[in-house]
């Protein structure tokens, strides 16, 4: 379990995060949808450590870090590291013992390939690959279906049950509405720095409805276009 | 050719290069002050330490030039400038780059290396140094990565030339060529820990500021060893009376090893600033300062380490 209290994250004087409160349980999977800049990836980075906030994030774990696989949106590699060594470097920094790597490649990657040759999906695709095999207990994963096939799609939706019903806790965001109601449990709505709604899952049917509603208004008819 | 474009490409180069030294904390007057004078005490002391200082000049300086052959980097220029021009402007650049290199060789009177690393850094405009190839080149370093797996990668092919010198030391009786070689291979894996990675790649690991160090210097003590084995068991064998000697400076690497790392982690997320620089220089021109500077680059990395690792 993560309890996320009156979590505050401000840049300068603009407040990214503005008194955040969610908890999420194990064996369950959330969504947090928002536009563009409305803090989604403040909340992954506050809840990961890697940024210094203000209220509290209290966990079941020691240190919740170090059972916490997060997927970045745009995962970053090394001009010169394999996919293989990225998944060795990953899973060494986690003291996890890995076997045949190749036989764990279930996206069918070119593992001694330079990872920065790959293409956006297989990035994605890669870094998803090492995170899973850290064993870790709970997943950020910071938009996961950019830039992946439609195959690797379904199978990183199944993936995703698979690890609910392992007891893990998922917390994903996806600009894709189909993915978000496959998998997730509940959906958090950020506006602005905060939690504007929460939907419980037989709300979803509701969610592009309220999406657009809450995302599009009238904008569109402010360009005055003829 | 559009000279206009040409000037303002440059300006805005002076302009980057303002901010890059504004960023690691040197100011203007300092840089163009102080920097010269550095540069041409350095030179001194190079000149004055080894006779082998003409080499590791004219390598020093290609290793600066090589920095503007990447690829991506080129791309963007030539969409700038029209082919003819562009191979006019990274020509001028590497020449520009070389010049205060250039400089000091001519002022020594070593006009063979002003003519050969003219030549070559004219050439090296010419073409891009590809690093988006898919040909793995394969690596004894895949086990630890990334340190050595990726700087490996890249300078593959000095390895052959710093065991080429330990051969031509052992067949012209050379000790000091053969320690040289050593020292060559060091300084290589000195580049390797010369930039910050991604805070992701720290974060990710489970464990404490003290071990995370530990870690990185244990790696790189065992794969710097394993570059060094050729050295280490040649030349006790031709030249068994400096054994001793071999590996004083084999231990005098990996100190200087550990310190870059550790003044790595003491800069980080920032790279190694002026500050740093300093302190290196200074433990290079006396060693003994390293007691000092190793306790004093540790403290700083495991307070700049801790927030990171959660510790």
């Amino acid at each position: 379990m993560i309890s996320i209290e009156n979590l505050s994250k401000e840049y300068g004087q603009k407040k990214a995060l503005d008194a955040i409160n969610i908890t999420f349980e194990k064996g369950k999977v959330y969504g947090i949808v928002g536009e563009n800049g409305a803090g989604k990836t403040t909340l992954f980075r506050c809840i990961a450590g890697i940024e210094n906030y203000s209220g509290q994030i209290i966990s079941d774990f020691d240190k919740l870090k170090d059972f916490l696989g997060l997927l970045p949106t745009e995962p970053f590699f090394f001009s010169k590291i394999t996919g293989k060594e990225y998944i060795r470097l990953l899973a060494n920094a986690r003291r996890v013992k890995l076997g045949s790597i190749e036989a764990k490649n279930i996206f069918d990657l070119p593992l001694n390939q330079y990872a920065a040759t790959y293409s956006t999906g297989m990035k994605k695709k890669l870094a998803l690959t090492a995170i899973l095999l850290q064993k870790n207990e709970v997943f950020i994963l910071d938009e996961p279906f950019n830039g992946v096939d439609i195959q690797s799609n379904l199978l990183i939706t199944e993936l995703i049950k698979k690890l609910k019903t392992l007891q893990k806790t998922i917390i994903i965001t996806s600009h894709i509405f189909a993915t978000l109601s496959a998998t997730c449990d509940e959906i958090f709505l950020l506006k602005a720095g905060k939690i504007d709604k929460n939907l419980a899952r037989d709300e979803f049917s509701h969610l592009e409805a309220t999406m657009k509603d809450i995302t599009i208004g009238n904008r569109i008819e402010q360009l005055g276009l003829k | 050719m559009s000279l206009l474009l040409m000037k303002e490409y440059f300006l805005l180069q002076q302009k980057m290069l303002h901010r890059k030294l504004l960023d690691v904390g040197i100011p203007l007057w300092a840089a163009y002050a102080i920097v010269p004078i550095a540069f041409v005490l350095l030179s001194y002391y190079l000149f004055f330490k080894t006779e082998f200082a003409a080499y590791i000049y004219v390598f020093t300086a290609l290793s600066f030039v090589a920095e503007l052959s990447e690829p991506k980097r080129n791309d963007f220029l030539k969409s700038m400038f029209g082919s003819s021009d562009y191979a006019i402007v990274r020509m001028l650049e590497n020449l520009f780059l070389s010049f205060p290199f250039l400089l000091f060789l001519a002022y020594k009177g070593l006009f063979l290396f002003v003519l050969v690393l003219g030549l070559l850094a004219i050439f090296m405009a010419l073409f891009n140094f590809n690093t988006n190839t898919n040909f793995t080149i394969p690596t004894p370093f895949g086990k630890k990565p990334f340190e050595f797996a990726v700087g490996f990668r890249k300078t593959f092919f000095v390895f052959p030339i710093a065991y080429f010198f330990t051969i031509m030391s052992i067949y012209a009786g050379n000790f000091n060529l053969g320690i040289f070689s050593m020292i060559f291979i060091a300084l290589i894996c000195l580049f390797y820990y010369s930039n910050p990675e991604n805070k992701y790649y720290i974060w990710n690991f489970s464990t404490t500021p003290k071990m995370f160090l530990f870690e990185k210097i244990k790696i790189c003590f065992a794969y710097f060893t394993l570059l060094s084995l050729p050295i280490l068991v040649l030349l006790p064998i031709f030249f068994f009376e400096n054994t001793l000697i071999l590996f004083g400076f084999f231990f005098l690497c990996q100190i200087y090893l550990t310190t870059i790392i550790l003044a790595k982690y003491a800069a980080y997320p920032y790279e190694i600033n002026f500050l740093q620089g300093i302190l290196l220089a200074i433990s290079l021109m006396f060693p003994p300062t390293l007691i000092g500077i190793i306790p004093f680059f540790y403290t700083k990395s495991v307070k700049n380490l801790k927030p990171i690792l959660n510790d």
